[in-house]
């Protein structure tokens, strides 16, 4: 057992965790922050994408001793009140989302890339999505969200 | 009946999706996502062979383990067989295991480590009987029979079904089998100036669904059961819930939740009764989740096929007649698919086509694999791939363009189906051309660039209960409550659009609400792409018994007889020069206590003379030195009727024409002595944002389509006929014909070497 | 999960303490997307988890003549490094071509290097540029050759109470041009059938004056093709010739038959695209004079 001291969403968190527990366990079970999903359990889906200090990760491949001292970025903390993120904004005005279960792996993940990259090429944002799985959307529209929410900004 | 005219205010826009903003802020709740008090884990063991007796099970170990709270075997849950359609899968199996995978064994614990310790502690002693794990082997008379029970079938199991159909005939592992022809094919064949004849095989591939099989079972202390299911059809769920438990359907409680994909993989109780009796031994409730190898290995994926066709031509070409021969590998257990045999493996072969005699023979037969189950357009990639295919050989043996070869004997307006059945508002030839004058067919093209088409006729579904409750509120806000949960298909916005489109409402003041099975109609689920009429005729016709209660109320507050009310395209009502609005005539209604209302609406599943087609267009550049082949762009086109909701009506339509190029370039079930050995994500490869090709869609409007308001289907158009436009344009570039799916350079490159190949 | 107990060293030195006292029942970790999924498959099960973030001094990336890069840096690090694209742009490229965005921000090179997963696509880039492994222990502190680092499917040279620190790039030949190439039939998200790593230096004549030619995802440990490279060195850099030697890798590689594909079909791939980074290193080389 060791104790972390970390941010999620801004908020500070100070929790007794055991040594072996996952992040994606950790935010979901420990915190109730169930947007965060958990899929192939390998870190190819990317379903459990979190942000650690900006940059995407897998949750299900972090051990939470390893967010101990760092700031979390969930799906439930991008949005700003009411106010949804441009990407938020932009996967539901294009399509950029069906079933749901990867969204929030893929909208975070496309945060980080327009913080590192503001105005990317398609292709750019293709790269960067890559690791990010749908089978629902066909990918089409997922790149025209982020795009547009790139355009946006 | 309401007026076919569209107000313009819901149908046709791009609106959002009511569920929408929940899903992009991680509000929505799926199975999994649910968290009861004193909830602890479910875990299966499962078997390491395919085929063995099992000598003895010993779970003390297991049970002694600190936190294990059930440890159950097959002799301790009830000795009932579930099944869809064929009732033979066991809660937990018993004396015998039947694939690798197969489940004999389960623990219910307080957390997933202590539930997996306890599965290591549990001894079992098998001993290991003859396996089979081809089709082809699985019907000789040699093989293995993996169930000599007496499998119960649903009495209904020919509803539907034209032709012969044999449910277990005596044939060694044969679940069923059925013949169904048109015409008189053997005089065909005698008359045809050549005959065609060709062996297709298409391995299984798995749904793709992100989210697992995932399942909470909670018993109340009154002995009502609520259930959290990842499942698409909770009344249908519930049914065979209590069939296989005796426990009432009033004590039964699927609670909504959202979906995270099914494309047909989430339409059976999976591990869910199972959990009900780890629930009930351990009087906590109990949460199951599939891992990732657990579905890849031992889910219920679509079948694996072989395809053999044989066709004769006329001189010209033309179609004469058609023999197929489907066997589809349904693998250990047949419960997890809700018809005898898989619809696209007779009711879709050719169905493009005007072929006037067939003669179509599907098996489908026990192996000692992965149970399969349905997926998106069941029976017909496998059947569409061969067809398709074969077409296109045959029009290279005729040395006829394979566009002209499909205009040529495209189905027209008049012609039957190769079955015999009678369509109308056909519209193959216009669909063909209009894709491939945006295709540039006939443009020059590079070296080893190829290009090749598909084409594929697939009706609405019109089949199955949908019923909806509407509520008026006092403030004039509707209320529409389904009975199944929306898997992404878009199906609660599709709702909310044609709600709003019969009162001249706008969307934003229409709700969509999930009941539990309790509250809720009965509601038959997303199914043969069936959801868009189904659900329009039950809003129709409880739409229309709910304007004739605004009718009489509005007839009332404007003095007048009801048949002097004109209700407006903006939802208003007028007699003799005075008008109210919706809103203020419940207002009006609420304070004499006459607010708010509520009516109820169910479809009428009749068959449909309507039906849809598709032309895919494929270009592809193949690297002679490594047989790779470069997906550059497809043109799909459609024929369609009136689109409710453009965005979701394109997501259907790239969704699933990825989910078709997963299944030519990179996706497959393999086995190895029965074992699925893709078991996971980095082994079983489902298209990435980078493998997608250039899209363009063509959209034919204009076609027929469902009363009230001409809309047709889109959910299984697109995923069905693409792996063949593919490998046809492979053909096409290097003159490589593959009939196995997947595609892989190194199949290409062996086909390179083999000689074929001249450009 | 296995149960394990995590112990996170604020220094080099505890952390070769704790190792050296562990010793068998201790595994590192660093980015952690190796060694959590081993532990979750329960393919190792380490009593001890010793976790190396702290280590600071470890995540530097200095150029001192070479580069010196900390056993910690990121994959993602290194390939936006601009040191790295300037002086070893072989490196930056094969950390592009790592798995996904999620991987790249977490993965260290001396955690890749300490994997030795053959598949991975850094070891064949480190081989081509002739870089050294220098790994510690408490008895001291030695510098390893890329091409002899790795030993075996996931082995390496390191003992048990031993932990990488740092992999130093050498100054790289002037004008030389590199190129890596990461064959990928399937999907965009897979292992490479093969992966090549190739670098060639010329002289003003047009010759080549020193090769490198390194393979992943082609045996149980990534090769290094000295047969190719001999059979380059001293002629002139020209298609036939590059031809002629690429043929020899068939000799050098014992790939694994797998879902990428035969033996045979890997072998014939990595005739091809070593060929074909030699073109696009020549290309390269072009450019830079």
């Amino acid at each position: 057992m060791r104790t972390v001291k970390l941010t999620i969403n801004g908020k500070p968190v100070i929790r007794e965790i055991e040594d072996n527990r996952l992040l994606v366990e950790f935010l979901r079970e420990d915190q109730k922050l169930t947007g965060t999903k958990e899929s192939c359990g390998v870190g190819v889906c990317g379903a459990c994408t979190v942000l650690l200090d900006g940059k995407p990760i897998s949750s299900c491949l972090t051990l939470a001793v390893h967010a101990d001292g760092g700031a979390i970025t969930t799906i439930e903390g991008i949005a700003e009140g009411d106010r949804l993120h441009p990407l938020q904004e932009a996967f539901l005005a294009h399509g950029g989302l069906q079933c749901g279960i990867c969204t929030p792996g893929q909208i975070l993940a496309a945060k980080a890339l327009l913080e590192a990259n503001p105005h990317p090429t398609k292709a750019e944002i293709q790269h960067w999505m890559m690791g990010n799985l749908c089978r629902c959307t066909g990918y089409y529209k997922i790149v025209e969200s982020i795009a547009v929410a790139a355009g946006a900004n | 009946m309401v007026a076919a005219s569209l107000s313009n205010k819901a149908i046709g826009l791009p609106v959002r999706r009511v569920d929408g903003v929940a899903k992009v802020t991680g509000r929505t709740v799926y199975a999994g996502d649910v968290d009861l008090p004193g909830m602890i884990y479910g875990r299966c063991l499962r078997s390491p062979y395919p085929s063995a007796r099992i000598v003895s099970i010993d779970t003390r170990r297991a049970a002694a383990l600190p936190g294990v709270r059930a440890v159950l075997t097959g002799a301790d849950v009830p000795d009932v067989r579930y099944g869809r359609m064929c009732k033979d899968v066991p809660i937990l199996t018993k004396d015998v295991v039947r694939f690798v995978g197969d489940k004999l064994a389960a623990v219910a614990a307080d957390s997933i480590e202590t539930a997996e310790a306890a599965l290591e502690l549990i001894d079992v002693q098998y001993e290991e009987l003859p396996a089979v794990f081809s089709a082809e082997d699985a019907v000789r008379p040699s093989a293995p029979i993996i169930h000599s029970e007496t499998v119960e079938v649903f009495p209904n199991a020919a509803a539907g079904i034209h032709g012969e159909l044999r449910m277990y005939p005596p044939i060694p592992n044969v679940i069923s089998q059925l013949k169904v022809q048109h015409g008189d094919a053997a005089s065909a064949f005698a008359g045809a100036y050549k005959i065609f004849e060709h062996r297709f095989a298409v391995p299984s591939i798995h749904q793709g669904y992100i989210e697992p099989h995932t399942c909470l079972v909670s018993i109340g202390a009154d002995g009502v059961v609520d259930l959290w299911v990842a499942n698409k059809g909770p009344h249908i769920a519930r049914a065979h819930m209590a069939a296989a438990t005796g426990i009432a359907e009033d004590r039964i409680r699927f609670n909504p939740v959202a979906i995270g994909g099914d494309f047909g993989g989430k339409g059976s109780l999976m591990d869910t009764l199972l959990c009900y009796c780890l629930a009930r031994a351990a009087g906590r409730p109990v949460k199951m989740v599939m891992t990732s190898f657990e579905e890849l290995t031992a889910a219920n994926p679509r079948h694996s096929a072989s395809v053999t066709l044989r066709t004769g031509v006329d001189r010209d070409a033309r179609l004469l007649a058609i023999e197929a021969r489907v066997i589809f590998n349904a693998g250990a257990y047949a419960g997890l698919v809700p018809v005898p045999t898989l619809h696209g493996g007779y009711a879709e072969v050719a169905g493009a086509y005007r072929v006037p005699n067939c003669a179509f023979e599907v098996l489908r037969v026990y192996t000692n694999t992965v149970p399969c189950g349905h997926m998106r357009a069941p029976g017909a990639p496998q059947v569409t791939f061969a067809v398709e295919s074969h077409i296109d050989m045959i029009a290279h043996g005729m040395v006829l363009d394979p566009l002209e070869m499909r205009r040529r004997n495209a189905i027209a307006e008049g012609d039957l189906t190769p079955l015999g059945e009678k369509r109308r508002l056909l519209r193959c030839r216009e669909t063909i051309d209009a894709g491939a004058r945006a295709f540039g067919w006939d443009k020059p093209k590079p070296a080893d660039i190829g290009r090749g088409i598909s084409i594929f006729q697939h009706p609405p579904g019109n089949f199955g209960r949908s019923t909806v409750a509407l509520t008026m509120g006092v403030d004039g806000r509707i209320t529409i409550q389904v009975g199944s949960p929306d898997t992404g298909t878009g199906f609660h916005t599709i709702a909310a659009q044609l709600v709003a489109e019969h009162f001249g409402a706008s969307v934003e003041e229409v709700d969509v609400v999930q009941g539990d099975t309790l509250v809720s109609g009965f509601e038959f689920g997303s199914s043969g792409q069936r959801l868009t009429t189904t659900i329009g005729q039950a809003i129709a016709a409880a739409a229309d018994k709910m304007k004739q209660d605004l009718t009489a109320l509005a007839a009332e507050r404007l003095n007048c007889a009801p048949s002097d009310i004109q209700m407006g395209e903006d939802g208003s009502f007028a007699a003799a020069g005075a008008t109210i609005d919706r809103r203020t005539l419940m207002g009006w209604a609420a304070a004499r206590g006459k607010a708010p209302l509520s009516s109820q609406g169910e479809n009428k599943p009749v068959p449909s003379d309507r039906t849809s087609f598709v032309a895919h267009f494929a270009e592809v550049a193949i690297d002679r030195e490594t047989g790779q082949v470069r997906l550059r762009r497809i043109v799909t086109a459609h024929d369609i009727g009136t689109i409710v909701n453009p965005i979701t009506h394109q997501g259907q339509i790239e969704g699933g024409l990825i989910q078709a190029v997963g299944q030519a370039m990179s996706e497959r079930i393999a086995l190895k002595d029965g074992a699925v050995i893709t078991a996971h994500l980095g082994d079983y490869k489902l298209p990435t944002v980078m493998d997608i090709p250039e899209l363009e869609t063509v959209l034919l409007p204009g076609g027929g389509g469902a009363a009230p308001f001409s809309t047709t289907a889109i959910g299984e158009m697109s995923n069905v006929a693409v792996p063949a436009a593919i490998t046809n344009a492979v053909f096409d570039a290097v003159g490589v014909r593959l009939v196995e799916l997947p595609i892989s350079a190194e199949k290409v490159l062996e086909g390179l070497s083999d000689g074929a190949g001249a450009a | 999960m296995i149960p394990f107990t995590y112990l996170e060293p604020s220094s080099l030195d505890e952390a070769l303490t704790l190792l050296a006292e562990r010793g068998a029942d201790a595994k590192l970790i660093a980015g952690g997307t190796g060694l959590v999924n081993l532990m979750k498959q329960r393919l190792v099960r380490p009593e001890f988890v010793i976790g190396l973030r702290a280590l600071k001094p470890l995540c530097g990336i200095v150029e001192n003549g070479g580069i010196r890069i900390g056993a910690l840096a990121t994959i993602q690090a290194l390939e936006a490094s601009a040191a790295i694209r300037r002086q070893a742009p072989l490196l930056a490229a094969a950390c592009g071509h790592v798995a996904t965005v999620r991987v790249r921000s977490m993965a260290t090179l001396g955690g890749a290097v300490a994997h030795a997963d053959p598949n991975l696509d850094t070891p064949p880039a480190l081989i081509a540029l002739d870089a050294e492994i220098v790994a510690h222990s408490r008895r001291g502190e030695r510098k390893i050759p890329a091409d002899r680092f790795f030993t075996g499917y996931f082995e390496t040279v390191l003992d048990p109470d031993e932990i990488v620190t740092e992999i130093l790039v050498p100054e790289q030949p002037a004008g030389s041009g590199t190129a890596f190439l990461k064959f990928l039939p399937a999907t965009r998200d897979d292992y490479a059938t093969v992966s090549v790593a190739v670098r060639i230096a010329l002289s003003t004549n047009g010759a080549i004056t020193d090769a490198r030619v390194a393979l992943g995802a082609a045996a149980t440990v990534p090769v290094r093709a000295k047969a190719v490279e001999a059979a380059l060195t001293g002629k002139g850099a020209d298609e036939k010739n590059f031809r002629e030697a690429a043929d020899l890798v068939r000799e050098a590689i014992d790939p694994i038959a797998d879902f990428r594909g035969s033996a045979e079909y890997k072998r014939k791939m990595a005739i091809v695209h070593v060929r074909r980074a030699l073109s696009q290193a020549l290309s390269e080389a072009k450019k830079l004079s």
